[in-house]
């Protein structure tokens, strides 16, 4: 039992921290609270339910798809927030409520409310290791995330782009001083964000289901892990998904299913009040 | 000379508005109120139900109205927030001055929608609401055509009588008719001899339940009751398959026995029991041709099956209706006190149930069929006088189906 509830907080918190990558990113280099990030996530997995459904293409051929729609759609956020006046975080915070509400609806109108389900078959089996039950879907949750992660850390450290990117989320004033295009990395973060949520979304209808309005708990996700991670830490984002998968898990194990959320909230509030700088994060 | 040019325009204007309060155009209509989630985090059974009312609407209307007044429904989305319910409850029976309101889905949305139509003295029959505390509060306008003991009784009984499972999990959704759903059926089975030896509540919309399934494969369990709703259904059984944790009983009284649930499941659908009220094949005897009517209709309206959730839109709207008509035949007005009067006495036969309230409001016939998907449909296997086929139990595990 003990096993099977750690195996799964961590593929939990996979699940958490590839929702939660590009909601990070956007909001670290570009400050923009962009609420409407769930509802991107649900739009990717009904591009994929749609595609799977309809032509019978497996699901890693709905990825591109996906991506494509969502970098599409994020571009045009962009092109709403770049225009935003300050206080930035709480425009957009405005302006991405508007866009959740109307890519809310817009799914209603588009697919119903019915909940869909991305059936795989591969990921009904999986690999026995003495008492260790793996399904596929639960390796590739954990493949998948710690690829991710691992591509957007050397991304973000060893590249100059990279350091361009973090150092527009230390401090974008001193960024566009050093001659960085602060404006070109929002574009360039919002990018990389699309891509990771259309990299997401397929998973979400694959793991969980879709609906039109799935995406606010996303959403809440999302900044929940980034709250864990501190902002610009990508290898925090995996360690904080993987600490709120566990700590939920074992909450159900321990203390019955209905202590889930209440333990999940308990770790947020306890880091907000001791770490409020993140988990992996030095005190200056 | 700008004055006298603007009269026609602006006398036209009074004439529009006046119209509309005028007692002649009042009198052309019968206007009833619905209010819904036709958006937000229960748009899909909110859409059903508003479906359900729009067919009972256009029947009694395509059959020359009540006494030859035609009905109108105003329709209102509650957006599956209480507070908007009762804004949009305020607005059908302040403003719009509606003379019954129907709908409704879940008891977060019917309970507050009762308070303002309690305070309106306008009747409301609603549609889907479970929870025993919403029919206790003494409000005499309040009816519904669901109760949480049609689900329990007949769940129970099969349990006791024919099942008699060692180890029996009781899982429930975190809302308050999942919740008494669960107790009830708890005490029930206890007091017919058959121990709950797992009680577990999680919250709707639970992205993970590995840890769940991990404990109940530890303890061998036989049957799982869940309490849970469609999509919880969808990822439970989903992980349940995942993790090879093979119950001899599968059984959601609320959300399997849907057309679309199999859809979304496929074969992973097959053995599983859920308990309705009504669908296209199963209807109450001797209804067979309102039935038929009912799913002809619902068909050249909105181009699919209908399911249970459309007919329990469809149920509350024709009580709604037939007492508003017994209303007209004894010559009386049809004022709010006059339409509760009719529908405390109202004995109507329909495809879903025997429409007759107790002093409560519950409805006194409502109960459920137990059913089991097999080969894609929905067969009933309880009671014994309504069986169109034999349950298969233990259900065959995941590996041993194709």
């Amino acid at each position: 039992m003990w096993t099977t509830a750690v195996v799964s907080g961590i593929t939990l918190g996979s699940f958490y921290t590839l929702i939660a990558l590009g909601f990070a990113l956007i909001f670290g280099v570009t400050h923009t609270f962009n609420l409407a990030h769930g509802e991107l996530l649900v739009l990717a997995g009904y591009v994929a339910y749609w595609l799977w459904k309809t032509s019978g293409v497996s699901l890693l051929f709905t990825f591109p798809a996906a991506v494509l729609v969502t970098l599409a759609v994020c571009l045009l956020l962009q092109r709403v927030f770049s225009r935003l006046s300050e206080p930035l975080e709480l425009n957009s915070i405005v302006m991405s409520f508007g866009a959740a509400i109307l890519l809310q609806n817009g799914m209603l109108f588009c697919f119903s409310g019915d909940y869909r389900l991305i059936r795989v078959p591969t990921f009904n089996q999986g690999l026995h290791f003495n008492t260790l039950y793996l399904s596929y879907g639960q390796l590739t949750l954990l493949a998948l995330s710690l690829l991710v992660t691992a591509l957007l850390y050397l991304l973000m450290r060893h590249t100059y782009l990279g350091k361009a990117l973090r150092a527009t989320i230390q401090d974008r004033e001193a960024a566009a001083l050093a001659g960085i295009n602060v404006g070109g990395m929002g574009v360039l973060a919002f990018a990389i964000g699309a891509m990771l949520i259309g990299l997401a979304g397929p998973l979400y209808g694959c793991v969980h289901y879709l609906y039109p309005t799935a995406g606010l708990q996303a959403t809440l996700l999302a900044i929940t892990i980034t709250i864990f991670a501190g902002v610009g830490r990508v290898r925090g984002l995996i360690v904080g998904g993987w600490i709120l998968g566990l700590a939920e898990s074992c909450a159900v194990v321990l203390l019955g299913a209905s202590w889930r959320e209440v333990v999940g909230a308990v770790i947020l509030l306890t880091l907000l009040a001791l770490r409020p700088q993140g988990i992996l994060e030095r005190k200056q | 000379m700008l004055c006298s040019r603007r009269f026609p325009i602006i006398a036209c204007l009074l004439l529009l508005v006046f119209w509309g309060y005028s007692p002649f155009a009042v009198a052309a209509t019968i206007r009833i109120g619905e209010i819904n989630p036709l958006s937000g985090r229960l748009a899909k059974q909110g859409v059903e139900i508003h479906q359900g009312v729009a067919v009972a609407v256009a029947e009694v209307n395509e059959t020359g109205g009540l006494d030859g007044l035609r009905v109108e429904v105003i329709s209102r989305d509650d957006q599956s927030q209480p507070d908007v319910a009762i804004s949009r409850a305020e607005e059908l029976c302040g403003w719009k001055k509606v003379l019954a309101l129907t709908g409704g889905y879940v008891d977060s949305l019917v309970g507050p929608i009762s308070e303002v139509a309690k305070k309106y003295q306008v009747p409301y029959v609603a549609s889907a609401s479970l929870q025993k505390e919403l029919s206790q509060r003494g409000n005499p306008y309040f009816f519904r055509v669901a109760r949480l003991q049609g689900f329990v009784e007949p769940l129970c009984s099969i349990l006791a009588d024919h099942v008699h499972p060692q180890r029996l999990a009781l899982l429930h959704a975190a809302t308050p008719g999942s919740t008494e759903f669960a107790r009830d059926l708890r005490s029930c089975l206890q007091s017919r001899g058959i121990a709950v030896m797992l009680m577990e509540k999680f919250r709707p919309g639970t992205p993970d339940f590995t840890p769940l399934i991990g404990k109940l494969a530890n303890m061998n369990i036989e049957v799982i009751i869940s309490g849970g709703f469609f999509a919880d259904h969808l990822l439970l059984l989903r992980q349940l398959k995942e993790n090879r944790v093979n119950p001899k009983a599968y059984i959601g009284p609320f959300g399997i026995a849907y057309e679309s649930f199999i859809r979304e499941m496929g074969d992973d659908a097959e053995y599983l029991y859920s308990t309705c009220a009504w669908n296209p094949g199963i209807t109450n005897p001797g209804t067979e041709a309102a039935s038929k009517g009912f799913v002809e209709r619902f068909r050249s309206m909105f181009h699919r099956e209908p399911n249970t959730t459309n007919m329990h839109g469809y149920t509350s709207t024709r009580a709604v209706l037939t007492a508003m008509q017994n209303v007209l035949h004894q010559k009386k007005p049809l004022t709010g006190p006059n339409i509760r009067q009719s529908l405390a006495e109202l004995d109507l036969v329909l495809p879903m149930e025997r429409v007759a309230f107790d002093n409560h409001g519950d409805p006194r016939h409502y109960r459920h069929l137990v059913v089991q998907i097999q080969k894609g449909k929905f067969e009933v296997v309880y009671p014994p006088e309504r069986t169109t086929a034999s349950a298969i139990y233990p259900m065959p595990t995941w590996g041993q189906r194709k």
